[in-house]
């Protein structure tokens, strides 16, 4: 029985099939965004971004809810949509590391764009990719 | 002699310069202006359908085997408003059709004119009309309040605002040339347009420079709200339900929906924020009279459509002033107070007027038809 889970799940997903990301007209950040910081070894390399835009500043948590890592000093450059934002988190023995991460916007003209580039913290780095759902 | 006519005729035709003028969507994200071609052959079918009628001919090129050709045109409602009907042309008829390519180098072309090739006569004369105005100006009509109407007389004839001054938001007092889409004929003018945030002008110009062909209007049918739904090609209904102190707005174009204004002195407290029945597509508005003005306040708008031909972007900050002044029986005038913190600097106005079509139904055109 066990090993008909898998097919099952997989069937599921192939019968849900894809699901598209909700419109977004406005701010490019805003959403929800589904990513990888790759080789990550501090915290899971699969992350989950909620971003807003106030008018103002964009802010943002990376893993609600798990992490709760809260961004900071993010940006965005609409001369060639670049991201920048850092964030202060804890390694999973408690140690304070700084993250930063920069990319670029990807297909800004639809709703599950993307930001590419590269994160990096203290003691390790990576290419960066967030999805918005 | 006569077989000279269609030589002339399809000079004629290449002589005329026409960019197209209505449609469900910008044209030129599709076609391109500048390849402009002449085709002669003879119909296959003339597929009478939204949101687009299709015209299919073969033609041939010296020997080769005859090529499909897809020749678009503007909608039935258009066409049949213009004189057209479905019988217009007829498979085997020998059309020469003058017009601009598609970008994609696909054998389809959006028609400027088609000719008949045996007699040299233009089928198709597509030439939207603003009614014209009465000689002198019909009072406005008014409830026994003298309260004035904004739609039709019971037991008059029926009617429907349409043909807008303007089809895309402008900031009043700002001279920018674009056409009924939007579309700016330069995109160095972008600024000028509204006071945009950098990040709200760079999604407007990249939305310009794409030609607008990301407009989620048509390609996810989604919703005309605010200032948009005044700015369509069909129109729309004002229904007053004075019993039910509120005002719908039907919408002839795009999913042919309505939004509600209310007028029974509600406030905005929780409503604003999303719910089952507020899908913030047209925000919740509330409404009261100044003197003759009906001026809606309307919040709470959600991010997921355009609210402006041509590509303005808006946040959910988003709130709208709008101010709907029957000048005289023939003509609404609209002004739109904009503050979105979000997008803009500062609050921004622009102004239009609609006229009264009278002794029509609105046209219904359906989004849900759309195809690119």
């Amino acid at each position: 029985m066990r090993s008909l889970i898998p097919v099952l799940v997989l069937s599921l997903w192939c019968l849900a099939g894809p699901s598209p990301a909700a419109a977004q007209e406005g701010h490019p950040l805003k959403g929800s965004w589904l990513g990888t910081w790759a080789g990550n070894t501090s915290h899971d390399p699969d992350i989950v971004l909620v971003l807003n835009w106030d008018g103002k500043a964009i802010t943002g948590t990376i893993n609600p809810g798990t992490d709760n890592i809260a961004i900071k000093n993010a940006t965005l450059n609409p001369d060639g949509w670049v991201v920048h934002f850092e964030a202060d988190a804890k390694d999973k023995s408690g140690r304070a590391l700084t993250y930063t991460v920069d990319g670029k916007i990807e297909n800004l003209h639809i709703p599950n764009r993307s930001v590419t580039g590269t994160w990096k913290n203290q003691r390790e780095s990576g290419v960066f990719r967030m999805t918005r759902q | 002699m006569r077989s000279a006519v269609p030589l002339v005729a399809a000079l004629v035709g290449l002589l005329l310069t026409a960019i197209p003028v209505k449609a469900h969507h910008e044209i030129l994200a599709k076609f391109d202006d500048n390849k402009r071609v002449m085709l002669s052959g003879v119909v296959t079918l003339v597929d009478w359908r939204n949101p687009h009628v299709h015209v299919f001919m073969n033609v041939r090129e010296g020997n080769s085997q005859a090529a499909n050709w897809a020749i678009e045109l503007e909608s039935p409602i258009d066409l049949q408003q213009s004189g057209w009907t479905r019988e217009s042309l007829q498979p085997g008829d020998p059309i020469t059709v003058q017009g601009i390519a598609a970008r994609d180098g696909s054998r389809q072309l959006w028609r400027n004119s088609i000719v008949l090739t045996a007699t040299g006569r233009q089928v198709l004369t597509f030439s939207p009309k603003t009614p014209a105005m009465p000689l002198s100006a019909r009072p406005v009509p008014r409830w026994p309040d003298r309260q004035p109407r904004l739609g039709s007389l019971p037991g008059g004839t029926e009617g429907y605002w349409a043909f807008p001054t303007a089809t895309a938001l402008v900031e009043n007092g700002v001279n920018v040339a674009m056409d009924v889409y939007g579309l700016l004929r330069n995109v160095s003018d972008a600024a000028k347009v509204a006071p945009l945030q950098p990040w709200a002008l760079a999604l407007y110009v990249e939305r310009q420079r794409r030609l607008l062909r990301d407009d989620p209007m048509f390609l996810n049918c989604k919703p005309p709200g605010g200032p948009r739904q005044f700015q369509l090609p069909y129109g729309v209904q004002f229904v007053e339900d004075r019993d039910r102190q509120r005002v719908f707005v039907l919408i002839g174009s795009g999913n042919n929906n309505f939004r509600i204004i209310y007028t029974d002195g509600r406030g905005h407290v929780g409503q604003i924020g999303g719910d089952d029945d507020n899908p913030l597509y047209y925000g919740r508005s509330v409404a009261k009279w100044e003197g003759d003005t009906f001026v809606a306040d309307t919040r709470g708008f959600n991010e997921d459509f355009w609210f402006t031909n041509g590509g303005l972007p808006h946040t959910e900050q988003l709130r709208l002033i709008e101010r709907f002044t029957r000048t005289d029986f023939d003509t609404l005038k609209y002004e739109v107070t904009i503050e979105d913190a979000g997008a803009y600097t500062r609050p921004w106005s622009s102004t239009a007027t609609l006229r009264w079509v009278a002794g029509e139904e609105m046209p219904r055109h359906l989004c849900q038809d759309n195809r690119p």
